[in-house]
């Protein structure tokens, strides 16, 4: 068994530089999917009936087909077909913040439609603009309300950014692996990748709940009241 | 011409053999994950204390732990301990364990939002334990747990996806190796994707209507 | 003869088969306190949301200060409704804002008036009635009356010309209302202009100059307090005043 530690502690520096590559592609992914998911969810829900429908469409994609396909798709099908080069670090962001934009949209949308119906009255009655309304009264309160489901998200980004191991993007998986393949200590080695991510999604979650407690409205419950 | 030719003859019937490993990839998986996620959840609310241990133990490891990793670790680590799998008995395994983890989330919640008379009520009729669960609890439980079951099963759908990466060729893995030869990724993976779309939606189709077949009138379904 | 402050002409309203508001006409004029009354359902909700188009109206004309408003327009909708000020019965106040917030906001992004001096404004108003000390609470942290109060205070900061009170009070428990009543006192007492529903007649008949009963919709008779009280002419509007009289106590 040492033979096995020593293994795991030699590589271990070389895991946690992989462990950041993760950190920065789940972070990128999870920003993209916030500046298009709130746009997505506003336009699902105000917008005009053709708007809808190409949003619903949109959604539907991304979360009906596999990230692994989405990945071969971007990163060997439209980059070659478009002749852009972008690297595989920045597709897997891309793709992941694509899809996580489709269920982010969902968690707005899911928070805009339990604020009361009267909140969107009062400010109409104020003389407030639709656009307006919706930036100052409407999307602080969801975006609040959002916070639980982020955390859920930030869990499954973390997660399904190993996949962008396929495209042979340098994450914690990939590395794992690596040395793996090299050191024949293929179990120890796959336990320790492991625990990073069980680390990282520990870490990441306690974090969300300290941003959710610090935007806490007092003494507001999202249940009414 | 030539294109449908190529369809014909190569994509088709490639992709064709692709979606039958897929399938029985998927159907396997979700029996057993689905058993799995009874068990467990049933465990981590009625078991003992450490039994209930345990049991939040291993769903903990095995969500919150990449599934990649997971089968990574049972089709290239367990030879480490002389123990050998194929690579779709690997794929099996580690979805079904993945699933059963997640699963026993949505039965567990489901098990303590049933109210506490239902079992009261069972007691007084002089039901044992095992038999209230199997025939009072569960029943109600699983309608309530469906809708997240159901999400799982989508998940599963995509996520059989990644047993290619442990070198199980199914319709992904056959797509790979087509847009090898042929240099058409964007056609082929969206031929793929496509595939991947009618099962997730077919399958979103039909515990929609599992759903509505299940759903007792004014028995809430979402509550708890 | 001056013009009224609000006039509006012909308001209705359907819901498929189902009207829910008739051809309901009346003037207000300045100062005036007008007071809907009638059995719920009878449409003076949706009346009081027609008036600023929060509902939209089917058909019907509305001026305000003998300007014609036109809802289809979206700016001049906005600028219509800064200068109608709106009571809700549930208050509707902004959940993510604290009290002083609440009544602040309007002033900023609506008006763009900066925001230390619409702060002043909105601590003033808050002062009017008589939350000073409670500038810095959130909605879930305030009783019910306070809530009212706050809204009534985040409606008075716009500079409203007419207030429309859907109800005020009926949200409230009995021994909050009286502290809503007395603000809405001090309002009239100060020339605003109001229109109000309300299910609390004695309140109703010592302040309204003018009391209009309506039911299914139709605004069935209008006038001065005690003429609807003591001589209406309708047989309906009799039977509804002794109905409530009984069921509330005395009038008076």
């Amino acid at each position: 068994m040492p033979e096995s530690l020593n293994a795991v502690i030699d590589a271990l520096p070389y895991l946690l530089a992989g462990s950041a590559v993760t950190l920065i592609v789940v972070v990128g992914a999870m920003c993209l999917g916030l500046c298009l998911g709130v746009p997505l969810a506003v336009g699902q829900l105000y917008g005009q009936p053709a708007i809808r429908r190409a949003i619903g469409v949109y959604v539907w994609f991304f979360r009906g087909i596999p990230l692994l396909v989405l990945l071969f798709l971007f990163y060997f099908g439209l980059c070659t077909a478009l002749d852009i080069n972008l690297s595989a670090f920045t597709v897997a962001i891309i793709v992941l913040g694509l899809i996580s934009s489709a269920y982010q949209s969902q968690i707005f949308r899911g928070a805009i439609l339990s604020l009361p119906e009267g909140q969107l009255k009062a400010a109409r009655a104020l003389g407030m603009s639709d656009r307006r309304a919706i930036a100052s009264i409407i999307l602080p309160q969801a975006l609040r309300l959002s916070v639980p489901g982020w955390s859920n998200e930030y869990s499954i980004i973390l997660k399904d950014s190993a996949v962008a191991y396929a495209l042979g993007v340098p994450e914690i998986m990939a590395r794992a692996h690596f040395v793996a393949t090299r050191t024949y200590q293929q179990l120890p080695l796959y336990l320790a990748a492991g625990v990073i991510f069980l680390v990282l999604t520990y870490l990441g979650t306690k974090g969300l709940r300290v941003l959710e407690e610090k935007v806490r409205i007092p003494g507001y419950s999202p249940q009414g009241g | 011409m030539e294109e449908w030719l190529y369809i014909s003859t190569e994509v088709y019937p490639a992709l064709l053999k692709g979606f039958w490993v897929s399938l029985a990839l998927i159907v396997p998986s979700a029996l057993f994950g689905i058993a799995i996620g009874i068990v467990l959840g049933v465990l981590r609310v009625y078991g003992s204390r450490p039994v209930m241990a345990a049991a939040d133990g291993f769903v903990a490891l095995f969500r919150g732990i990449p599934l990649v990793v997971q089968l990574f670790v049972w089709y290239f680590g367990l030879p480490y301990l002389k123990i050998y799998l194929n690579p779709f008995t690997a794929a099996v395994l580690g979805f079904s364990l993945c699933g059963g983890a997640y699963h026993s989330e949505y039965i567990r919640g489901a098990l303590l939002s049933i109210k506490r008379g239902q079992m009261l009520a069972a007691q007084s009729l002089g039901f044992s334990t095992t038999r209230m669960i199997v025939s009072i609890v569960l029943p109600q439980a699983l309608r309530r747990a469906l809708p997240g079951c159901g999400n799982e099963l989508i998940y599963l759908i995509k996520y059989s996806s990644l047993a290619y990466m442990i070198t199980c060729v199914e319709l992904t893995g056959q797509g790979k190796i087509l847009a090898s030869n042929s240099f058409r990724y964007t056609e082929i993976f969206l031929i793929i994707g496509a595939c991947y779309l009618v099962m997730t939606s077919a399958a979103g189709v039909l515990l929609g209507r599992l759903e509505g077949r299940l759903r007792l009138p004014g028995f809430e379904q979402y509550r708890g | 003869m001056t013009t009224p402050v609000l006039r509006i002409e012909n308001l209705s309203k359907r819901y498929g088969s189902r009207a829910v508001l008739t051809g309901a006409s009346f003037s207000v004029n300045k100062g005036d306190l007008k007071i809907l009354i009638g059995p719920s359902g009878a449409g003076k909700s949706t009346l009081l949301q027609c008036i600023n188009f929060l509902v939209q109206p089917d058909e019907g004309r509305i001026w305000l200060d003998g300007e014609e408003v036109r809802p289809g327009h979206r700016r001049a909708l906005c600028t219509y409704r800064q200068k109608v000020g709106m009571i809700f019965q549930d208050f509707n106040l902004f959940d993510h804002l604290n009290a002083l917030e609440n009544v602040r906001i309007g002033l900023v992004r609506v008006k763009g008036i900066a925001r230390d001096e619409a702060g002043e404004r909105a601590v003033r108003e808050l002062t009017r009635v008589g939350l000073r000390d409670h500038l810095q609470k959130y909605p879930a942290q305030l009783s019910g009356g306070q809530k009212q109060r706050v809204s009534i205070a985040r409606a008075l900061a716009m500079d409203p010309k007419v207030m429309l009170l859907d109800e005020p009070t009926s949200a409230l428990d009995p021994e909050l209302i009286g502290e809503v009543h007395s603000v809405i006192r001090e309002m009239g007492q100060g020339g605003m202009t109001m229109i109000m529903a309300t299910h609390q007649i004695g309140f109703a008949r010592s302040l309204a100059s003018e009391i209009i009963f309506m039911e299914d919709g139709r605004i069935v008779e209008q006038g001065a307090p005690d003429r609807i009280f003591c001589h209406a002419e309708n047989a309906r509007t009799r039977e509804f005043c002794s109905k409530i009289t009984e069921l509330y106590g005395e009038t008076r």
